[in-house]
């Protein structure tokens, strides 16, 4: 009865009723905290913690026992305001760990409390973290505060997607109203390496502009953080992109550029396939240039 | 004498080489996102509310009230703080040239910026950003914070509307018409940025992103971003 409620689109709490149901005025938790370790049989997860709504499902090994592949399931649908979501992630010196969701994440209208979604994580050195989420969909009325700080020890790295739309277009939806923010921080000794600060104050102007949305309901970006990038590279991502996007530059937009230590991709446009299949490539071309090996997609992605 | 020194620091005559950056107006003339003063006019203003030139002049706020209180390793951790959110490669490189310029500038004027010479040292080897080093000089100089705001902000204004005028292009009365219908707009910039909090440095970044990254390979250009 809960998960139904949870499914409905109409963004309303689960009844207080239910045994499971959160308190009104605080709403769901969920926690999740993992520590992977590299051990000589590869990465494992040495710890972990889950609160529901996140539940961990078994761990898998695709790619051999270096890269621990590890998928997070949100059971209850989709937030509404007042939901928090706080991951903690820590990997030890060496460990290589991809995560990803089972299902897009849905964020329902809220007549005033925030969704916030809150990402921590320390990578150790040699270590890789590879966050990889699927789309997230905003409704709108929406009010949604992602936040994620990533601390690199030397010789870490860190590559991260973040995918959102804007409104359910499939209703013919877009998001005027409402307020969305997404943070990534990445530090190294203290040191900021990449601070991304994007904020949307929805409205039907910024929607419209060229300088905000540009009528785009997609709005993607990926990064890679921690080794620093030659030219080469950047120009076989953009090489990619023309590849994916052939046919469609009426519609959608994308660039790549170069931080200090690592290169930064955003993509706005009206296909969350467009810009997830140049994503893939990127990190599949990123494996190969810095690992050797162009790594199998998860099959979760396959859809 | 803080309004001589205003007008010195803001003027477009500064040997910064401003006048050779479009900040992705140059892509977005070229792709005609951006057609006549009316366009023109829609972007500056959402610059000015959500977009980057808003955290900048909020940096270069931030690298006054630090020469103000000596608190020089926040003057630096403001530095790192904006290297590391520029949206582009292209952008973070103007931003670190006309930073260097002024400081090697100021170096050789009379009197010389009273910073400690490690702290200087440390600012050229990290790059210097152009709203930092225009906080330090603000502050040496006398400027009152809210003027030096203003004429940052104008003098970005200023700089884009010229390059502008050369793009899409327009004639100089269009220009300095816009200039002028600006004024409002400034100002209310520069009241939101004196009293903005750090937790609220974020801006809406999409456009200015893709038009800079996009500027980067673009075939024939007149600008440097």
């Amino acid at each position: 009865m809960l998960l139904s409620d949870r499914t409905t689109d109409v963004g309303v709490s689960p009844s207080p009723a239910s045994p499971t149901a959160p308190p009104e005025a605080t709403g769901w938790h969920g926690i999740l905290r993992l520590n992977y370790g590299h051990t000589p049989t590869g990465t494992q997860i040495q710890h972990s913690y889950t609160q529901a709504p996140l539940r961990l499902q078994r761990p898998f090994y695709p790619e051999g026992p270096e890269v621990c592949q590890t998928v997070l399931v949100h059971t209850a649908g989709g937030m509404v305001g007042g939901d928090r979501l706080e991951v903690d992630l820590q990997l030890d010196a060496g460990a290589r760990a991809l995560l990803t969701t089972a299902a897009a994440s849905k964020i329902y209208r809220s007549n005033g409390p925030e969704v916030q979604q809150q990402i921590q994580a320390r990578v150790g050195p040699g270590a890789c973290l590879e966050w990889f989420p699927q789309e997230t969909i905003v409704f709108n009325q929406a009010r949604y505060r992602q936040s994620q700080r990533i601390e690199l020890a030397p010789g870490g790295q860190w590559m991260g997607w973040d995918i959102n739309r804007l409104g359910r277009t499939a209703h013919g939806e877009s998001l005027v109203s409402g307020e969305w923010r997404s943070r990534t921080e990445v530090w190294q000794a203290g040191k900021p390496l990449w601070i991304d600060r994007q904020w949307l104050p929805a409205s039907a102007e910024i929607w419209a502009s060229c300088h905000g949305l540009n009528h785009s309901p997609i709005v993607a970006s990926f990064a890679w953080v921690g080794v620093a990038v030659d030219p080469e590279l950047i120009q076989q991502i953009r090489q990619c992109w023309e590849a994916c996007d052939r046919g469609n530059q009426e519609t959608s937009q994308a660039g790549v550029s170069r931080l200090q230590k690592g290169l930064v991709c955003r993509y706005r446009g009206h296909s969350r396939a467009a810009a997830q299949r140049w994503f893939i490539q990127v990190w599949q071309l990123i494996r190969a240039h810095h690992w050797g090996t162009s790594p199998p997609r998860p099959r979760v992605w396959q859809q | 004498m803080a309004l001589l020194r205003l007008l010195q620091l803001a003027s477009a005559t500064l040997p910064v080489g401003a006048f050779s950056y479009s900040e992705g107006l140059e892509t977005l003339v070229h792709s005609q996102q951006i057609t006549d003063p009316q366009t023109l006019h829609h972007w500056l203003r959402q610059e000015l509310s959500l977009g980057a030139i808003r955290i900048e002049a909020a940096l270069m706020l931030r690298a006054y009230r630090a020469s103000e209180t000596q608190a020089w390793d926040q003057a630096l951790d403001w530095n790192r703080w904006l290297s590391a959110s520029r949206e582009s490669e292209e952008l973070r490189h103007q931003s670190w040239q006309m930073g260097r310029s002024l400081l090697r500038l100021l170096e050789k004027m009379d009197p010389p910026l009273p910073v400690p010479t490690d702290i200087l040292q440390t600012l050229r080897q990290e790059e210097c950003n152009f709203a930092i080093a225009f906080g330090l000089t603000a502050h040496h100089w006398n400027i009152p914070p809210d003027q030096a705001l203003l004429g940052y902000l104008q003098s970005w204004a200023t700089n884009l509307i010229a390059a502008a005028v050369k793009l899409i292009p327009l004639g100089q009365t269009a220009g300095q018409q816009l200039l002028f219908d600006l004024q409002p707009d400034l100002e209310q910039a520069v009241t939101v940025i004196l009293d903005l909090p750090d937790d609220r440095l974020e801006s809406c970044g999409w456009g200015l992103a893709i038009a800079s990254m996009t500027h980067e390979t673009q075939y024939s250009r007149l600008f440097r971003s």
